[in-house]
């Protein structure tokens, strides 16, 4: 089992601050597609650049979708903007 | 020359009405002789730099004096609003620009709320200011009038209690009818890390504008007047409404923006490993800043100037009413780095607390927190000691004391008076010169963002070329930490216009990342567009060139393709690197602190990067290559006289 945290501005969509995903999920990309199917307007957030996943507090800053995930793995989805 | 013959000659060359329609005038205002003279940009000035920032820089190229000193009276301050604040949906911004007294580099910084468009309003583009107040001087615009006032009732107020005390005196509301650029008692003190306040939070931050601001003996320039509708080339709303439409619908403004606003950032960077901890010795720092811990304190937004985003967090610690800093206005991204893991503090209360103190004391929390945290580890490495700084045992992490250091130097008493010299302390002798080893500077402007560029390259090489010193705001590629982004470079070449590594570390193409931030970042300051909302600070959907060209186009009737405006972006840099070579920058000043050249990072998965000094310098010559510059870092010679024939009246 994953464990999912979400951003604010999803947890109301999603009714909840953090998913558990018993679906089997190896990498990124499968949980994205899980993610989808969850939490509403999961995939504009992440086609518009905004969210970056965090995979056990490690930023994963490229070779996203191909990031093997493992039981157990804490997965968070974080916002990523600049500011002044 | 002296700056009233410089000014004389200019204004002999410059048009004496609008080029176009909506094109504001510029006001030559003698502040010790209390005259106004005025005229226009001429257009091959425009079709080059556009106006704010753009035509601030043919303002200061053709006045600067660089045989006197930043605070002398001969060098002016330069406000300029650009070609669409005031008119578009979230351009509501405006630049002051002069000679930095902090940096002695170019000093050019940019605010929004309501002053640049309330004087876009009275019909002014640009404000030249130079010569010193025989007395401390109100500027008052009204109905398009500039009005000489004396100012003795105000001297000495801070930001809280004057703009109580103008908003009294004058009648009006701020955000209706009443809007200000003013100095507090830091400005009145020279102090060189001291912004001109446009609102409550607002401010004209780097590199010592208040201090500027202050050698003029000016406290305030009030504007008032109500808004009205620009006579404009083409009708322009129906774009405005397409405008404000991308600006909402986009998820960064949607989920973020709206509703958080920038400390969002605080997360990213200390779990990379990159956030600047204790004056950057450590990259990580407590989770008890992420913006989440802010959401009790936040009891709404607010935002400048008829825009639709609001993406200014509004704050209450609900504590004792009586208590002036109980609430306020922020913090932002780069003050909760600051005043959190630069300085040692990690509870969230203490951050908005002394966020709170500097809006109202005038001071550029960016300078301000950097230049007690270099004190701070001056102070850890015995560099200084309790007799340096009169008893005052400088520990990271007390609040209480950083905010005594606070007040101390927005005064200029005691050890605050070697704080209030900022990046300068060296230079003017408080600390030896072994300190500069542990300043976070560039070109003489301690770093704006509390990141820690040592991994990302692209940054790196942001904060090291920009104009006025080391800060995010001019080119930094925030896209450059987007996993989607990085991984689809089809997409990503078509972003920046050519191959840029997908490895945050690498230093591969990313100088075309930074030429492409900095040209589109410079044409939003130009047209007055607010940079978390430009395209490619925060998300590649936001308005850019297509959007600015046409809506230029609208308004004013000049036509530009967005290749021309490129240019226009590209030309502004030049223009500044011709200014900066007159002060004495050279490639020597496009670099980074030593630190991050010599001291690897210890903690997270980029443990042991640093930047290496060979790709460093050969990035940097890519740069320059792509930049058309010089390997001194000045516009190559048939660039420079192109530019120099529109600056000087000859395009």
């Amino acid at each position: 089992m994953l464990t999912v945290h979400l951003p604010a501005s999803l947890q109301r969509d999603a009714g909840a601050a953090s998913l558990a995903v018993t679906e089997p999920v190896g990498t990124i990309a499968e949980l994205v597609e899980v993610l989808e199917r969850r939490v509403p307007g999961f995939r504009s957030l992440f086609d518009d650049a905004l969210l970056n996943f965090a995979v056990n507090d490690e930023l994963v800053l490229h070779r996203v979708r191909d990031r093997p995930l493992a039981d157990g793995d804490v997965v968070e989805l974080i916002p990523t903007i600049s500011g002044g | 020359m002296p700056i009233r013959d410089r000014v004389a000659r200019l204004l002999a060359e410059l048009p004496d009405a609008p080029q176009y329609p909506t094109q504001g005038a510029t006001a030559f205002i003698d502040l010790e002789r209390r005259e106004v003279r005025q005229a226009y940009t001429p257009v091959s000035v425009v079709r080059a730099l556009l106006a704010g920032r753009g035509a601030n820089m043919f303002y200061l190229y053709r006045l600067l004096d660089e045989s006197l000193a930043p605070l002398d009276p001969g060098v002016p301050l330069i406000f300029g609003s650009g070609v669409l604040t005031g008119i578009v949906p979230s351009a509501a911004r405006g630049n002051a620009t002069s000679w930095s007294p902090e940096s002695g580099v170019l000093m050019d910084c940019n605010a929004g709320d309501y002053f640049p468009s309330f004087t876009k309003m009275n019909g002014y583009d640009h404000l030249v200011l130079y010569g010193r107040a025989p007395r401390w001087t109100l500027l008052h615009v009204k109905d398009g009038r500039i009005a000489f006032r004396d100012a003795a009732p105000y001297v000495g107020l801070d930001n809280l209690d004057l703009r109580e005390r103008i908003e009294a005196d004058f009648g009006g509301a701020w955000t209706r009818d009443l809007a200000m650029a003013s100095i507090t008692r830091a400005g009145e003190r020279l102090v060189l890390t001291s912004a001109i306040m446009a609102g409550p939070k607002a401010c004209y931050a780097r590199g010592g504008p208040g201090a500027k601001m202050g050698a003029l003996r000016l406290k305030a320039i009030l504007v008032q007047g109500q808004t009205h509708d620009f006579e404009t080339a083409q009708p322009y709303k129906g774009y405005n409404r397409e405008i404000a439409q991308k600006l909402l619908a986009t998820s960064v403004v949607k989920h973020a923006l709206k509703t958080t606003g920038t400390p969002f950032l605080y997360k990213p960077s200390r779990l990379l490993g990159a956030m600047g901890t204790k004056n950057h010795q450590e990259t990580t720092w407590t989770d008890a800043l992420d913006a989440s811990n802010i959401d009790p304190y936040r009891p709404g937004m607010a935002g400048c100037f008829r825009c639709p985003v609001n993406c200014r967090p509004l704050n209450d610690l609900h504590g004792d009413e009586a208590d002036r800093y109980g609430r306020g206005d922020g913090p932002e991204y780069v003050t909760l780095g600051k005043f959190g893991p630069n300085v040692g503090i990690d509870r969230i209360e203490s951050v908005i607390r002394l966020n709170n103190i500097c809006n109202d004391l005038g001071l550029d929390t960016a300078s301000t927190g950097s230049a007690i945290a270099w004190a701070m580890e001056l102070f850890q490495r015995g560099i200084i000691t309790a007799r340096d700084t009169g008893g005052l045992e400088l520990v990271w992490g007390d609040a209480a004391l950083v905010e005594r250091l606070i007040f101390m130097l927005s005064r200029r008493e005691g050890f605050g008076d070697v704080l209030a010299d900022g990046a300068r302390a060296v230079e003017k002798g408080h600390y030896p010169p072994g300190a500069l080893r542990y300043r976070m500077a560039v070109k003489g402007l301690m770093q704006s963002d509390p990141h820690d560029a040592r991994i990302l390259k692209a940054f790196a090489l942001g904060l090291a070329v920009s104009t006025r010193g080391m800060d995010h705001l001019r080119n930094r590629v925030t896209l450059e930490i987007n996993a989607r982004i990085n991984d689809d470079p089809a997409f990503k070449q078509r972003l920046y216009g050519g191959a840029v590594s997908a490895a945050p570390t690498s230093y591969e193409g990313k100088e075309r990342a930074v030429r492409v931030c900095e040209n589109v970042f410079g044409v939003g300051d130009a047209v007055g567009m607010c940079r978390f909302t430009t395209q490619l600070f925060n998300s590649p959907s936001l308005p850019g060139l297509d959007q600015f060209a046409a809506q230029i186009a609208n308004v004013t009737g000049l036509a530009f393709e967005p290749a021309a405006l490129d240019r226009v972006g590209l030309n502004i840099m030049g223009v500044e690197r011709l200014i900066n070579r007159r002060l004495g920058v050279g490639r020597q000043d496009d670099t980074l602190p030593e630190r991050w050249f010599e001291e690897p990072i210890t903690v997270g998965a980029y443990a042991g990067e640093k930047i290496d000094r060979a790709e460093f310098d050969a990035m940097l010559s890519r740069f320059y290559a792509l930049s058309s510059l010089t390997e001194e870092g000045v516009p190559q010679d048939a660039w420079r006289r192109e530019l120099e024939a529109a600056l000087e009246g000859r395009a």
